[in-house]
């Protein structure tokens, strides 16, 4: 990243082969629409390139992923005029501890692990990531009680957690 | 559950990213002050962040689900165009390390010095063919110019000709030739020899041998002057020639 602040054009394309995977699947995920998600990963990318200074520290797979997720919602709240929750895409958390997970995560044993958690807690987990509906709204949508989706969320994403451990120290 | 437990439970629905606006703001500020609701948010956090990378595996190549190269290079144009210009120096100085440069030198002296010594090799021989040829071109340059003045002589009008059997000896001036134009050919190992009697010398001294050709054309030209002869001769001689005439000469003429 420090070579792209540098306006480094070379260093950029390395980050965009890197990522653009990841961008364009998250993008893909929350419109359902490649042309949507095309425009969403050239947005995100051409505002790296725009404003590198908006990348703090830390896991900068885990920032793009917001980054990602944010852009996405937007357009697909453009679409429905629905209001509902964002990731901050600053966090702060243990950086060092982060950046180790993610370089180590591998997408397909990622998605794998997330399809081993009950259903029951995978459905709100998805919904809340990619729907980008507030918990009150996956409660409302899935008929079940608003307390028992918020511990729902949490025990699924300690289980992911816990899963993932025997991969990579979570 | 107590209030805290439902507080965590919070968190992770921030982690998550589906907390509304007005709680998310409560949820920071508590987190500001709860180190282990900061704790379970750093826990959690890598999950979401594996949530979001599960995405990645529905982009598959095989099914077409992947960002096309048009996109990129639609990325990638917009950001050449502003990129900060590249300084050329840079990257040869990456690649070339001192040790490699020098070892570059190295060779392209050692290269050169070879390179010389066969250039310089090269020059000595081509000079001594040249030296050879140019040798050679004035022999041949030599013998076009007396064939040209012999023809000249042989055909001169005002030449002296002294009639022969087979043909004549021709006088032009100093110059003396025997020019024969039916002469046959001489038994199997011997050669025709011409003889030349110095004036006031007793004893013929031998010249040249020649054989006709097929025709029965011979031309020799006698070296010495014809003013310092007395006459000229022809024998049939063993192959190589002999110091004196072993036969009785095919003819004599008498230059005086």
């Amino acid at each position: 990243m420090e070579r792209v602040r540098e306006r480094d054009a070379a260093a950029f394309e390395g980050l965009y082969d890197a990522y653009h995977r990841l961008v364009y699947g998250i993008a893909l995920r929350v419109l359902a629409d490649t042309a949507a998600a095309e425009d969403v990963t050239q947005a995100v990318f051409l505002k790296l390139w725009s404003s590198p200074q908006s990348y703090v520290r830390g896991n900068f797979g885990g920032w793009i992923s917001r980054v990602t997720r944010n852009r996405a919602l937007d357009v697909l709240r453009g679409r429905t005029a629905h209001s509902g929750a964002e990731l901050p895409e600053a966090v702060a958390v243990d950086g060092a501890m982060e950046e180790a997970v993610l370089a180590n995560l591998d997408a397909v044993e990622v998605r794998a692990a997330l399809r081993r958690l009950p259903e029951d807690q995978r459905e709100p987990i998805e919904l809340g990531f990619f729907s980008g509906i507030t918990h009150q709204e996956i409660a409302a949508r899935t008929g079940t009680p608003l307390g028992t989706i918020k511990t729902r969320i949490r025990s699924g994403l300690r289980k992911l957690r816990a899963d993932l451990r025997g991969t990579v120290a979570l | 559950m107590n209030a805290h437990d439902e507080l965590l439970d919070l968190v992770a629905v921030y982690a998550l990213g589906a907390l509304p606006a007005q709680d998310a703001a409560h949820v920071r500020e508590h987190m500001a002050i709860c180190p282990e609701c900061s704790r379970e948010y750093a826990r959690l956090q890598p999950a979401v962040d594996a949530v979001a990378r599960s995405a990645e595996a529905c982009t598959d190549p095989r099914n077409g689900a992947v960002p096309s190269e048009l996109l990129k290079a639609r990325i990638m144009k917009t950001v050449r165009a502003e990129a900060a210009p590249r300084p050329a120096s840079a990257k040869s100085r990456t690649l070339w390390p001192a040790y490699a440069v020098a070892a570059a030198a190295m060779l392209i002296a050692m290269f050169a010095t070879v390179l010389s010594m066969m250039m310089q090799s090269d020059l000595r021989q081509s000079r001594e063919e040249v030296s050879s040829l140019t040798h050679q071109l004035a022999g041949e340059k030599k013998y076009e110019a007396a064939q040209r003045i012999m023809i000249a002589d042989l055909m001169s009008t005002d030449a002296k000709r002294y009639p022969v059997s087979d043909g004549e000896v021709v006088r032009k001036g100093e110059r003396l030739y025997i020019a024969m134009h039916t002469m046959p050919m001489p038994p199997k190992g011997r050669v025709y020899q011409s003889w030349t009697l110095a004036a006031g010398a007793k004893a013929m001294t031998p010249g040249p041998t020649f054989m006709p050709d097929k025709a029965g054309i011979a031309i020799v030209h006698v070296p010495q002057s014809a003013a310092t002869l007395a006459a000229v001769a022809v024998s049939v001689e063993p192959e190589g020639g002999s110091k004196s005439p072993t036969s009785k000469p095919e003819f004599v003429v008498k230059l005086i």
